[in-house]
């Protein structure tokens, strides 16, 4: 009884509608903490879900403030790429926010380095 | 959602099942909608804790919660639905299934209960959240063989917060969040003492830890686990109301994009508390994801 009630339930609830979820990280690179010998070009993250393009984004900036993005990011299905200005060593902050479809937000930042060897 | 553990100390026992159950859930499938976001706040992803409330006012559905405690095993279910932003009624019922050794079994619906919730302060820069609720269990609703024919009323207030303010230099202790109740119980029943009823959890995330901190490339799957040690306490305030009596319970939890699974250990602190360990774990269903344009919204306003 217990098991039909639940099977039922659960077909039921995916029937209903489709599932637009929040979206939520999935991958980002440079990822959370990473120490990178040499200065990336971009930064690319992807979602768990497709993002509303004019709501969702992304900003980088240094350690005094300042914003480093080279372009406007590039929202395509679920994911989100911005181009850098040239990075010198130093701490970078990543803060981004995603709509997905279903007008859920979502947000988050992470921070990455820069550390030429030597 | 509920307190277990107040309930099954209670009288060792539990939620309603199925027959209602089905109907409960045809029910939720045919109401219209607009919720909250179930959770989240700021950077930070609170799961739904399963053996303590938490502080948010959202639409959700656990189907079903089995406890297994002594000799006792409980089928429950509860929804919650958001009537406007930061405001959500929930309605549990359970099934208890007793069978004390050298006693005679018992089987049947314990009382329902309903539990309005109203979101008070949010802070999402500091991942912060304070509740205000009541719990009341409605005597009489259930079985006689189970439930008790008073009503219980328990005035609660519901907190959360995330760590993930701490300064870099502790990093590794950000994705830590605490969520917890306290609540004050007024006993309806003869001879029955009011209580204090305090529960929380203590989590570690590690989506937080992989996405905010530092990526451990972790898959998928591991990413969004998060460890969790819950407690649920009460402790009588009137005389001959007895010690405090309660569990501690670590486990874990899965959260997947429209669902989540949890299983914790229920480990009792004291022998008033129950001998052995028993096992609780939980189906849960984010009814804003599911639903977003329907059941998942508040019924008055848009989702947050």
């Amino acid at each position: 009884m217990i098991t039909r009630t639940l099977l039922a339930v659960t077909v039921i609830s995916w029937m209903a509608t489709p599932v637009l979820a929040h979206a939520f990280l999935n991958h980002a690179e440079p990822g959370a903490g990473a120490t990178l010998a040499q200065a990336p070009q971009e930064i690319a993250l992807s979602f768990t879900e497709k993002l509303e393009p004019t709501s969702s984004g992304m900003s980088i900036s240094d350690a005094a403030g300042h914003d480093m993005e080279a372009a406007a990011p590039a929202i395509s299905g679920n994911t989100v790429t911005v181009a850098l200005k040239p990075l010198a060593a130093g701490t970078y902050r990543v803060s981004w926010h995603a709509v997905s479809l279903d007008s859920h937000r979502t947000e988050g930042s992470y921070s990455f380095s820069v550390v030429p060897p030597g | 959602m509920s307190n277990h553990f107040t309930r099954l100390a209670a009288r060792m026992h539990v939620i309603p099942p199925l027959r209602r159950c089905a109907f409960l859930a045809a029910g939720l499938l045919c109401l219209p909608a607009a919720a909250q976001a179930h959770g989240i706040l700021g950077d930070r992803f609170f799961p739904a804790t399963i053996a303590s409330d938490d502080p948010f006012a959202a639409d959700e559905l656990a189907l079903p919660t089995i406890t297994s405690f002594g000799h006792e095993t409980d089928y429950e279910v509860e929804y919650s639905k958001s009537i406007f932003r930061g405001f959500a009624l929930g309605i549990g019922a359970g099934y208890v299934d007793a069978r004390p050794p050298g006693e005679q079994a018992s089987a049947g619906w314990d009382n329902l209960e309903i539990s309005p919730s109203l979101e008070l302060f949010r802070d999402p820069g500091h991942e912060i959240i304070l509740t205000g609720g009541l719990d009341w269990e409605i005597g009489g609703s259930g079985s006689q063989s189970v439930a008790g024919r008073s009503s219980t009323f328990t005035p609660t207030f519901k907190y959360g917060k995330g760590f993930g303010d701490l300064p870099d230099s502790m990093a590794y202790l950000k994705p830590i969040a605490v969520t917890g109740t306290v609540g004050y119980a007024l006993s309806g029943r003869n001879g029955e003492a009011n209580s204090i009823e305090w529960a929380g959890a203590i989590e570690y995330s590690f989506l937080y830890l992989q996405n905010n901190v530092k990526d451990q490339g972790f898959s998928n799957f591991t990413a969004h686990l998060t460890p969790i040690v819950e407690y649920n306490f009460s402790s009588p305030v009137s005389a001959g109301g007895g010690g405090t009596t309660g569990t501690i319970n670590p486990g874990l939890i899965w959260s997947g994009q429209v669902e989540q699974f949890a299983v914790e250990a229920m480990i009792p602190v004291n022998r008033a508390s129950g001998s052995g360990v028993g096992v609780i774990a939980q189906l849960h269903f984010y009814i804003d994801d599911m639903f977003p344009q329907s059941l998942g919204r508040p019924i008055f306003g848009g989702p947050r």
